[in-house]
């Protein structure tokens, strides 16, 4: 019976808690906060209280009056996230926010890679991020304008709607080597890139050869891709000699466009030369007088 | 010599206590550790699809970061955060830890559930977005006292990048919804 009572008591303190004594604590959250906008969060009833706010990056207690309104500073709201306030006087309650981020602000685009061979589908990429100017990720649809230039050229302009947050672009590298500038956009925001473009693999390698008092001289014509861009000075080509005392092989590096060897054989000689995965011309050299 | 012995069964009893710390830390990072419960998801990542490799390196670190958050914002402490954080994400849960000791209060995360979908990788595959819907008990204790205990869903919008031997959060931004 006793126990029953207790109950009972319980039960009614909990009734007369949500009807009176909380109802004396009610307070209500902002429904929508943009990051680093001041905001209020006002109370209900009457007697001291405590008030905490715990957020992303922000834990903060104080004490108020009841029936007064907390402002949030600026300062309080610059994360983007979930947050929570609890006001405790007798008993404490709590609700929740969220803040969301400002506009853009910065770009964040990362371009890849540095250093790019001309012609190649799909060889350059990208990816954009809006920031706002306390560093959250703006995730509402934004439109980036990717733009590709070589020179004073464009080569490709793409406007891409956010995702998520992000923005991506896939693109053929340009047919000259040299400077690519591959730009971001949104509205007045932009970050810009430089890819540098080189010249593809050797196209046509073609090879002189003339004996000369201690052996062979040979030599390439000027080394070109495809897209007849002159092919870095360093590339290795590798001239291969063959006679009926065997073979023997050099690796010359281009220099100034060309790749030059000079090679030991006395008897009737065929030369050849590759670079990479591209053969060269054979050239015949007679024996030696 | 029985200042000596009275030595010994100091240094005795400091190498038990020791041990016994040790094994505490241990069984309470274990026990935070086996509290995480992550599911992952790669079907949906673009433009680039997810390896294998990577997918358990994910796994790994999101799971990691999770317990040490729990860890840093239970104990106030920041040790946890050095490893599976960087920029922003690393820069608030710092500020969040020192005011909490500031202000007395500290927060726990129990029973923790994650169920994160990858939703977009990087062409070259140096950043990863996943959005995580999170469950977890949060409990809110001013000076020991508990003040909000609560059961919570949180969506949350995570960018992770690859670093030297292990994949950080950059990111960690909670929304209304996806």
């Amino acid at each position: 019976m006793q126990r029953l009572l207790q109950v009972c008591v319980r039960v009614l303190l909990g009734v007369a808690c949500l009807v009176g004594f909380c109802r004396a604590q009610d307070f209500q959250v902002p429904a929508a906060v943009s990051a680093g906008d001041e905001a209020d969060i006002s109370t209900a009833g009457s007697g001291k209280a405590t008030f905490h706010l715990i957020g992303p990056g922000v834990s903060r207690k104080s004490e108020l009056n009841l029936g007064e309104s907390i402002h949030l500073q600026a300062q309080d709201t610059r994360t983007a996230g979930d947050y929570l306030a609890i006001v405790c006087s007798s008993t404490c309650r709590s609700g929740g926010f969220y803040v969301s981020a400002a506009k853009p602000a910065t770009l964040t685009f990362l371009v890849h890679p540095s250093r790019v061979p001309v012609a190649q589908s799909d060889a350059v990429s990208g990816v954009a991020l809006p920031f706002d100017q306390f560093h959250n990720l703006v995730l509402r649809p934004l439109t980036v304008n990717f733009q590709l230039t070589a020179g004073n050229v464009s080569l490709s302009s793409r406007p891409v709607l956010t995702q998520n947050g992000a923005a991506w672009f896939r693109a053929l590298s340009g047919k000259s080597a040299g400077l690519l500038q591959v730009t971001a956009a949104v509205d007045d925001l932009s970050a810009r890139r430089a890819v540098q473009q080189v010249a593809s693999d050797p196209c046509n390698l073609r090879i002189t050869g003339q004996r000369t008092k201690v052996g062979i001289t040979v030599q390439t014509e000027p080394v070109r891709d495809c897209a007849g861009n002159p092919v870095p000075d360093g590339t290795i080509v590798t001239f291969t000699a063959t006679s009926t005392n065997g073979k023997s092989s050099v690796d010359a590096p281009i220099k100034r466009g060309i790749a030059q060897a000079q090679m030991l054989a006395s008897g009737a000689t065929s030369i050849s030369a590759a670079s990479g995965v591209v053969m060269g011309n054979e050239v015949r050299v007679g024996a030696q007088q | 010599m029985h200042m000596f012995n009275h030595l010994a069964r100091f240094r005795s009893s400091c190498s038990v206590a020791a041990f016994a710390l040790c094994l505490g830390v241990s069984l309470n990072l274990h026990a935070a550790d086996s509290a995480v419960q992550v599911q992952l998801n790669f079907k949906k990542a673009s433009p680039r699809g997810v390896e294998e490799l990577t997918e358990r390196a994910i796994l790994r670190d999101y799971r990691f970061a999770w317990t040490s958050i729990a860890q840093a914002l239970e104990f106030n402490t920041l040790d946890p955060l050095e490893g599976p954080f960087a920029g922003d994400a690393k820069r608030w849960l710092k500020q969040s830890v020192l005011s909490q000791q500031q202000a007395g209060l500290n927060q726990k995360y129990v029973d923790q559930t994650h169920y994160v979908e990858a939703v977009f990788y990087a062409p070259e595959g140096d950043v990863m977005e996943l959005h995580d819907t999170a469950e977890y008990q949060l409990q809110v204790s001013d000076g020991g006292k508990v003040i909000h205990d609560d059961h919570a869903v949180v969506h949350y919008v995570v960018l992770m990048t690859p670093a030297a031997d292990r994949w950080v959060i950059r990111l960690l931004q909670a929304v209304p919804q996806f």
